[in-house]
């Protein structure tokens, strides 16, 4: 029983696909990258996962329920948290306070409208431990708008840690970063990803940081999956080296 | 806790007020502290969850005219007729704002305006209820409860309005700094970021609303008994233009600064009318030095000046309003 399984999931923006039929199956444990040129389809497929957009047709299944239709809070809520292509933060609160908003997502008294010490205690304890996964901590009291963009792209990962979810999904989560910064950030979440407790997937175009992070990569190509596989089997796969890797590798 | 013994003198000083001021001050002073109750009440959407309302005066008027018609129509004593009114412009509230929550940014405020003067065309044209063009005039301050007349009175009346205005503080004081104020703040600087984390933001707005229309009512409902007359005037968009200034020029996003914007908007219309017919023009003039040098307002300056700090809604930079999010 697969984690997450997308069955022949579509979206068409008027007449273009751009998810055609993509059928894939992430098991718990895995982590996984879904990889492809540019407008392949990739951030929609993320936001078809997410309920940001509705599916044109087919299905998505999460831990044996159907998440299609069902609204962005709600799929978040069944332990789904994401982060975004394009930084995503409350730049006027601190990193620490980032965290805490994002662990008191899943407290039962999240909507409590008096006193709250103890909802923001466990919130805050739970957010201080995944900033300090993430090597954050020294920058906890900062505001997170006034972070270095490779700070900020390491806190929005924090936050989703935060929720303890159980998938985790990373659109790209190097974007933006020069070399230096890429590579702290990938030798961050390869640790983070060694111990094989979290289901990851995970959305990128540097394929360095694809093949040093992902046991199992899927090819997106035109909206439709051209491979699926191990990286080696990948790699050498005709089919993505024609339409992706351009005879690269 | 040195802002409780702060909040404490100043509710000290207003309590011996009624001993030393004569009657025409008491007068600009109630209704000055009435019109504080409704800023800050907005101040919750704007100031703290960035849901700008261009209709807030719906939620005085309701307040207003429904107290005005328990007053007339029944024997409820007063202070429960203003809590019944307050609460009947919350739940009002609850069905404006699921319907203006459809829409966000620009939208949501045009919506906001397009019920204000919803109600405003209803309250000109229900006659049976609401006296159309004349309004409801010679509202009483009914006694009771228990047979008391305390309220009944100038400075009973007054001490009415105090205590809610100081209880209204305490409730919102610490709803927004409770774990719902947290999202509502969330809400404020990155609401699909909110949405992304798990949170039902339309469902936060929405109580958001709710609360701030039970208190803006709240502030409606006070002052019908208190001036005797609620009018279609009440409703009008003029006056949810004013709150809003008055919110912003006090300081948006903190609670104290909006009480202290109406309190200097009662001030300076008073003075500048005594001057000049066309005192809103000045008072347009001051209105947007505030926005172009001052975004933080009057209680955001005084912070700055006296602790270093940047409070509230600060760097609040309305010219930077994002209007899409």
């Amino acid at each position: 029983m697969a984690l997450l399984e997308l069955d022949g999931l579509t979206r068409r923006f008027g007449g273009i696909i751009a998810v055609d039929r993509v059928t894939m199956r992430v098991e718990a444990g895995e982590v996984r990258a879904v990889i492809g040129p540019n407008g392949a389809g990739k951030s929609t497929l993320f936001n078809l996962i997410t309920g940001v957009v509705k599916a044109s047709e087919g299905n998505v299944r999460f831990d044996d329920h159907v998440l299609t239709g069902q609204s962005p809070h709600s799929i978040c809520r069944r332990g789904i948290s994401r982060t975004f292509q394009i930084t995503a933060l409350f730049p006027e609160m601190t990193a620490r306070e980032n965290a805490r908003l994002a662990a008191q997502a899943r407290h039962v008294r999240r909507w409590q409208p008096y006193g709250g010490n103890t909802v923001f205690g466990d919130a805050e304890q739970r957010g201080d431990a995944a900033l300090e996964r993430l090597g954050l901590t020294h920058v906890a009291s900062r505001p997170a708008g006034l972070l270095s963009h490779g700070d900020q792209r390491l806190l929005e990962v924090a936050m989703a840690l935060a929720q303890q979810p159980r998938l985790l999904l990373l659109d790209e989560p190097t974007q933006g970063l020069s070399v230096e910064e890429t590579a702290q950030a990938v030798e961050t979440l390869a640790g983070l990803l060694s111990d094989g407790a979290m289901t990851v997937l995970l959305v990128e175009h540097d394929m360095e940081v694809v093949f040093r992070l992902a046991r199992m990569i899927t090819v997106l190509h035109r909206g439709a999956v051209i491979a699926d596989g191990a990286p080696e089997q990948v790699r050498t796969d005709p089919d993505v080296q024609r339409a992706y890797l351009g005879g690269l590798a | 806790m040195r802002g409780w013994l702060g909040t404490i003198i100043v509710v000290g000083v207003l309590a011996c007020a009624p001993a030393g001021l004569p009657p025409f001050a008491m007068t600009l002073l109630t209704e000055a502290l009435i019109l504080g109750l409704f800023a800050m009440s907005l101040d919750l959407m704007v100031g703290y969850t960035r849901l700008i309302s261009f209709g807030h005066a719906a939620a005085y008027g309701l307040g207003a005219y429904t107290s005005g018609y328990l007053l007339l129509h029944t024997d409820i004593a007063m202070p429960f007729a203003v809590i019944a009114a307050a609460l009947f412009s919350g739940v009002v509230a609850i069905g404006v704002a699921w319907v203006c929550t459809l829409a966000s940014g620009v939208s949501f405020s045009m919506l906001t305006l397009a019920f204000a003067q919803l109600l405003y065309a209803v309250a000109f044209k229900w006659t049976s209820v609401t006296g159309a063009s004349d309004g409801l005039a010679g509202i009483p301050r009914s006694p009771g409860p228990f047979g008391t007349t305390f309220f009944v009175g100038k400075s009973g009346f007054y001490y009415l309005v105090l205590v809610c205005l100081f209880g209204g503080f305490v409730f919102c004081r610490s709803l927004v700094r409770s774990p719902f104020g947290s999202v509502l703040r969330g809400i404020r600087e990155n609401e699909a970021k909110t949405l992304s984390l798990g949170y039902n933001t339309r469902c936060y707005k929405i109580a958001v609303v709710a609360i701030s229309f039970t208190l803006g009512g709240l502030a409606g409902a006070l002052y019908a008994p208190f001036a005797g007359f609620a009018n279609t005037e009440l409703l009008f968009w003029l006056f949810s233009g004013q709150v809003l200034i008055m919110v912003i020029v006090g300081g948006a996003g903190t609670l104290v600064g909006p009480i202290i914007g109406a309190a200097f908007f009662m001030l300076v219309s008073n003075v500048l009318s005594s001057w000049t017919d066309s005192w809103a023009l000045f008072f347009g003039l001051i209105f947007i030095l505030f926005v172009l040098f001052a975004p933080q307002g009057i209680w955001g300056l005084a912070t700055q000046a006296f602790t270093g700090e940047v409070a509230g809604a600060r760097r609040g930079r309305w010219r930077s309003l994002n209007w899409t999010g």
